[in-house]
């Protein structure tokens, strides 16, 4: 009977076909250490922040009288209330972490080089989506740095050239951070994270038409390849139940932690917190704003900042396979690169002294050069590495890897 | 340029230790037993109430926490039982009295850095100066009386009578800026039992699952 009413849908519908190619029988490397199982727990993380966000939508306000006094309702009086909204606030840091994690490792093993470029992008793009989505959920409990932090931001769209006044009113809807741009941050809050799920299909399909990379950095032969289910589903599960465990622990512990206290005290335009600071996942870009004078300087750095990461696939030239692994240089700029985007974000929370805004400038200029002297440096490790002899491990993956670009040209497989 | 590197590592010592500027908070552990709580309620209704408000609790919730509607009713007067607790005292009166209106404290355990620490350091800050004028520590600004009488307070038993009311106040007023967090507490520790079981038992499947691959 259910076979009959599959062959039924199949004819209709490829059910059957797309749950064999793209689940059950999707071969992945069988190599995949545990740090390749943040792509799925990210989706996992955007699953519960959409559960939990329409849970508290039915109980929040988006008013400027009533948005603080909504939130303490939902933690007061709402059945569950407080465990929606720290799960809500807490799966917010949760996000970020798990797509830095992510993030950090796509960019030690290289897995963003060819054919991967699209698939990077469509990430990059999730991850602007990200940021904004936050920024604007930040606003949404009135408290003192909601309003601040959304001031200081919409306020840098006034390096917008000619049109910079018109652009900021535009955003808030008002000459300052008000009522309009409340009601409209809450609305594109809403209504972006959808945005978002169309976006991970994208992601999601780029990355079923190139296959997951692998720490060795080339397309592993057919045989080392293994299906999805149930190695992955479980590995994939396993993984789950560690990362629950880091976020229960926080949302049922500590889900105030990452709260700044300001942001209990109801937003107050006539008073301006001694020191604004934004969630901990801005800090570091934050701190290279902070740290160009000039402010329309800034506002680039900082959109250089986070877009830069889109020309890794351009700025690395090494052709040696399996990113940081056998790349000493590389690796050693990458490990710069991780200590560097922590003491910027430290600049970015400490209030700005003489002495912090010169280590806020030299970790500046240590992020840019960073990828600026990517190019040179991929190039000349690469002569380096091949004049010294690369391992024979190394060798067999580039011969493999030239092997299968010469069989795909020729046509066959 | 290895001064330079250690002239880097200096600098971020130094403004780690910048970082921590101010009053050193006296550290305390709020009580969030019931009797504690109670106490709480009583000395703010005695101390505090006349005012500061609690806007985000009711007269009710304190009939939850275990007092009788007869002791309720005396501190809510003319309110009724379903009403936020508001302070006595209005605005204007508080601004002519002393200057300034006297903040909403449900949720003062989380509005300040130091939360707890600071609301106990701050009853407790306060001193006689040489010149006989009560000054605070932690709070040099603040426009508050003494409210627990801890400047003119010279004997230790008295002393230590006033810090365990301070004490009690703040473990009330943690418990107004979170009623949930007990019952949040006991459901962490089923979560994370649960999910120490589970997680567990996915390990040893998972290894039992890849074991099938040579």
């Amino acid at each position: 009977m259910s076979n009959k009413i599959m062959q039924w849908v199949d004819r209709r519908f490829p059910l059957t076909s797309f749950v064999k190619h793209d689940l059950s029988e999707y071969p992945t490397p069988r190599n995949l250490s545990y740090w390749w199982n943040f792509g799925s727990l990210a989706g996992i993380v955007l699953v519960l922040q959409v559960l939990t966000g329409i849970f508290l939508a039915m109980h929040y306000k988006a008013d400027v009288a009533q948005s603080f006094n909504s939130i303490q309702h939902i933690m007061r009086d709402v059945n569950y209330g407080w465990l929606l909204r720290y799960m809500h606030s807490t799966g917010a840091s949760a996000f970020f972490l798990v797509i830095f994690i992510h993030m950090a490792r796509t960019l030690y093993y290289g897995s963003y080089r060819a054919p991967r470029e699209l698939l990077w992008w469509t990430g990059q793009g999730l991850l602007l989506l990200l940021m904004g989505t936050a920024f604007m959920g930040y606003l949404l409990p009135w408290g003192q740095m909601s309003f601040w932090g959304a001031t200081v931001i919409t306020n840098l769209f006034r390096a917008t050239p000619f049109i910079g006044d018109q652009v900021v009113v535009w955003l808030r809807g008002d000459y300052t951070v008000g009522d309009e741009t409340l009601t409209r941050f809450f609305a594109l809050h809403y209504l972006l994270p959808f945005v978002i799920i169309g976006a991970v299909m994208v992601h999601l399909i780029a990355l079923h038409m190139v296959k997951s990379s692998n720490p060795s950095g080339i397309d592993l032969a057919d045989k080392d390849n293994i299906p999805f289910h149930p190695y992955f589903t479980i590995k994939d599960l396993y993984g789950l139940g560690v990362f629950l465990m880091v976020y229960f622990g926080f949302a049922l512990f500590f889900p105030n932690l990452l709260i700044e206290p300001a942001n209990n005290i109801p937003a107050n335009p006539m008073q301006t917190p001694n020191h604004i600071v934004p969630e901990w996942y801005f800090l570091p870009f934050y701190a290279i704003l902070r740290s160009v004078p000039n402010m329309v300087g800034g506002v680039v750095a900082m959109g250089l900042s986070v877009m830069l990461f889109a020309f890794m696939p351009f700025l690395d030239r090494s052709k040696i396979p399996g990113g940081a692994l056998y790349r000493p240089i590389y690796r050693l700029q990458f490990y710069l690169f991780i200590i560097d985007m922590m003491i910027l974000g430290y600049i970015g929370y400490v209030p700005p002294t003489d002495q912090t805004i010169v280590i806020g400038q030299i970790a500046s200029v240590v992020y840019f050069g960073i990828f600026f002297i990517l190019p040179f440096t991929s190039k000349i490790e690469e002569k380096w590495l091949r004049n010294r002899g690369l391992p024979a491990q190394v060798e067999a993956l580039i011969a493999s890897e030239e092997l299968q670009i010469a069989q795909k040209k020729s046509g066959g497989k | 340029m290895k001064k330079q590197l250690l002239a880097l590592a200096l600098c971020c010592v130094a403004s780690l230790a910048g970082a921590n500027e101010g009053v050193k908070l006296e550290k305390i552990q709020v009580d969030p037993s019931n009797p504690a709580v109670k106490r709480g309620v009583e000395a703010f209704m005695e101390s505090c109430h006349g005012c500061h408000s609690l806007k985000y609790i009711k007269y009710q919730d304190l009939v939850g926490l275990g007092f009788d509607k007869a002791k309720v009713k005396e501190w809510q007067g003319d309110w009724t039982i379903d009403s936020p607790v508001m302070g006595m005292m209005p605005d204007d009166a508080a601004m002519a009295s002393f200057g300034t209106i006297p903040p909403e404290l449900s949720l003062m355990a989380k509005a300040r850095d130091g939360g707890n620490n600071y609301m106990y350091s701050y009853l407790m800050g306060y001193y006689t100066g040489a010149d006989g004028v009560t000054g605070n520590h932690v709070f040099p600004a603040s426009k508050m009386p003494d409210p627990l009488g801890i400047s003119s307070a010279t004997e230790p038993a008295q002393r230590a009578e006033i810090a365990a009311k301070a004490r009690d106040i703040v473990s009330f007023l943690n418990w107004a800026s979170d009623p949930h967090e007990q019952e949040r507490f006991r459901l962490g520790y089923y979560v994370m039992g649960y999910l120490l079981v589970l997680t567990s038992l996915l390990y040893v499947m998972k290894n039992r699952i890849w074991a099938r691959l040579k």
